[in-house]
């Protein structure tokens, strides 16, 4: 079973991702902000990584810097979930080092194909 | 962030307090030191100064300065000072590309709810959707008894989905009865976004209401 860490200060979110993420097979966990996944990503080896923008004390940007600077870190891929849809923020996310960008609120179906492509267990 | 708002500076604080011979100008140009221990100095004076340019010097140095401990005394000095002119001065602040400098606004915005309230309904216009957003996560640490009222104005009149499901998830700590109404109807208004079903859906299941 493929394990994905969720990492949105909102709460509802957290729980809508989960809830598609496990109907959809994966083993999910979850965080409130980059500082919390870091610890945890230094502690548990995740397939994949979707991350929020917005979060206090470490913004989706910096946890994915942070995250692909650090040796210690097994480096999954990571999908960008935000309510910002222009290219610059689509830029921003890639030069962070996201591997996909999708924009909230996020479909169900749209969801669990990027997940299982990025994980590489497309259906 | 979270800020530590002293509610009053004690007078031998005002007294001991750095560069306090010094003008508003040279305060000012202390700002741009390179000697950090300076900089620091010219936010704490200009904190203790007080009055509006000042509070429109600290906020535009926010958007200049990266140093995060710098960002942090400003912050503070920002909270404790309060009033209209700081939420004036921040509001741009939240229009910001630089998501630390947003939060940064938000924690300080979090601090002044006598001071956001009474604007809150026409902050809550503006524009921006994302900026729309930010405010509604202002809500969040409130504690004003109209937060509900405003989230409810929220979920039935604002168009963007986000900023509605931004609004969702804090009823879904706050919402009691009188949500149910304006929570049935965001589900009607946006049918085609699982989203809103799920998170309005879950706030009426808690508050004990059937979707």
């Amino acid at each position: 079973m493929k394990h994905v860490l969720i990492i949105d200060d909102a709460t509802t979110v957290r729980m809508y991702h989960r809830q598609i993420l496990s109907e959809a097979g994966f083993a999910v966990d979850e965080s409130i902000n980059g500082v919390e996944a870091l610890e945890k990503a230094l502690t548990k080896r995740y397939d994949l990584f979707v991350v929020d923008v917005n979060m206090p004390k470490m913004d989706g940007y910096r946890f994915l810097r942070e995250l692909r600077s650090n040796a210690d870190v097994h480096q999954a891929p990571a999908v960008m979930v935000s309510t910002e849809a222009e290219a610059k923020d689509r830029d921003a996310a890639w030069a962070a080092g996201a591997n996909y960008y999708m924009t909230k609120p996020t479909k169900p179906g749209a969801l669990t194909r990027v997940a299982h492509l990025l994980t590489g267990e497309a259906q | 962030m979270p800020i530590m708002k002293p509610k009053t500076r004690e007078p031998s604080e005002a007294a001991d307090a750095p560069n306090g011979q010094l003008s508003f100008a040279e305060l000012v140009e202390g700002l741009t030191s390179g000697d950090h221990a300076v900089r620091l100095g010219a936010v704490r004076s200009l904190g203790i100064q007080g009055g509006t340019p000042a509070i429109d010097v600290l906020c535009q140095h926010l958007v200049i300065d990266s140093d995060r401990s710098t960002r942090d005394v400003i912050a503070v000095e920002l909270a404790r000072l309060g009033g209209e002119a700081v939420v004036e001065g921040l509001m741009p602040l939240l229009r910001s590309d630089d998501a630390a400098l947003r939060n940064i606004a938000i924690d300080i915005l979090k601090e002044l709810p006598t001071d956001v309230a009474p604007r809150m309904e026409a902050l809550l216009d503006d524009p921006d959707p994302d900026v729309r957003i930010f405010l509604v996560n202002v809500l969040e640490a409130l504690r004003h008894p109209s937060v509900e009222d405003w989230l409810v104005a929220v979920i039935t009149m604002d168009t963007n989905v986000n900023v509605v499901g931004t609004a969702l998830d804090l009823l879904n700590e706050v919402g009691s009865t009188s949500s149910v109404p304006a929570l049935r109807a965001a589900i009607a208004r946006f049918p085609d976004e699982p989203f809103v079903t799920f998170s309005a859906g879950n706030a009426l299941r808690r508050i004990g209401s059937a979707a």
